[in-house]
């Protein structure tokens, strides 16, 4: 046999190629999405809360700590008012009139 | 997006986006590579339909299970499907204890063109012969030939494939050949080359 003979068979032959059945093609089909790996699943990320004006208002001010203190203020200053004041010119009234800070300077204002 | 068969998209892109939860690469890689290893398994086990049916499916899906490990530019897909699909047909003709001789009525299809009724029994005749013979040559002279004459394959996709160097190749085709020629010479009437003078 001639090579040229053989190398003719051999082409004939690569071009005889069997085609696949439909099943065959179905069942591998079948396999891959059977055996394909789901993709990760994407939830979207929850839209942030509206903020209205009295927030915003309020969060520049400095929010919950620095209005706490705020409120604290102002209560022991309703407090302080309610309660009488005069307690507290017992603190501040006699000492004011008692002390004496500069009691050698009245010879500076005296005359003669 | 819809890759088709034919597409630009390589094997190797397919089986990331495969292993990505993609369908159409699913579809895609089905539709290339599956005819390949079933034509290549139906050569090595001798015009065996349903047992290449059997590799080309179980090859398949040792692809998908391997599709999430892929990693792009080590080998090529359709390397490492030739190399899976050797394997199991090796293991199938050892699980036999021999080889099969090819039924004329095993005979694989031929595209139905404008030729007689005469030409294509010549020719089916022609492709039984080759068949039977080829399944006389040793397992890795067969491999070779299969390869590089049938499958169209270079000698370097071979050595990957064979797992060999590639002069390994160059000398297994060359024998392999020179023996399919040495067998065929006994079969000048099946092949119908009674009349060629050149014939011997």
């Amino acid at each position: 046999m001639q090579d040229d003979d053989l190398d003719h068979l051999l082409a004939a032959a690569a071009k005889a190629t069997p085609a696949p059945s439909e099943a065959l093609m179905q069942r591998v089909l079948a396999d891959a999405l059977a055996l394909q790996p789901q993709p990760a699943a994407l939830h979207p990320a929850p839209a942030p809360a509206r903020t209205g004006r009295l927030t915003r208002f309020l969060q520049a001010l400095g929010g919950g700590p620095a209005l706490a203190g705020l409120g604290t203020a102002a209560v022991f200053g309703v407090v302080l008012g309610y309660l009488s004041p005069t307690t507290l010119d017992y603190l501040t009234g006699s000492t004011a009139d008692a002390a004496e800070f500069f009691p050698d300077a009245d010879f500076l204002t005296t005359e003669g | 997006m819809a890759f088709d068969a034919g597409g630009d998209t390589s094997d190797e892109a397919l089986m990331v986006l495969y292993a990505n939860g993609d369908r159409h690469a699913a579809l895609a890689l089905t539709q290339r590579v599956t005819p390949r290893v079933l034509a290549y398994a139906a050569r090595l086990l001798s015009g065996d339909r349903a047992e290449a049916e059997d590799v080309a499916q179980e090859t398949m899906l040792r692809l998908w299970k391997v599709a999430p490990q892929w990693r792009q530019g080590e080998t090529k897909v359709t390397t490492w499907a030739y190399r899976v699909a050797t394997n199991l047909c090796i293991d199938r003709q050892r699980a036999k204890g021999r080889k099969r001789q090819m039924a004329l009525d095993d005979a694989p299809e031929i595209a139905d063109g404008a030729q007689g009724a005469e030409d294509r029994m010549q020719d089916a005749g022609r492709m039984a012969a080759l068949e039977a013979a080829l399944a006389e040559l040793p397992d890795r002279q067969r491999q070779a030939v299969i390869l590089r004459h049938l499958e169209g394959m270079t000698n370097p996709e071979i050595a990957a494939i064979m797992e060999i160097g590639v002069e390994a190749v160059e000398s297994l085709t060359a024998r392999g050949k020179r023996a399919l020629a040495a067998v065929l010479a006994g079969r000048k009437a099946a092949l119908g080359y009674e009349d060629d003078s050149h014939a011997g």
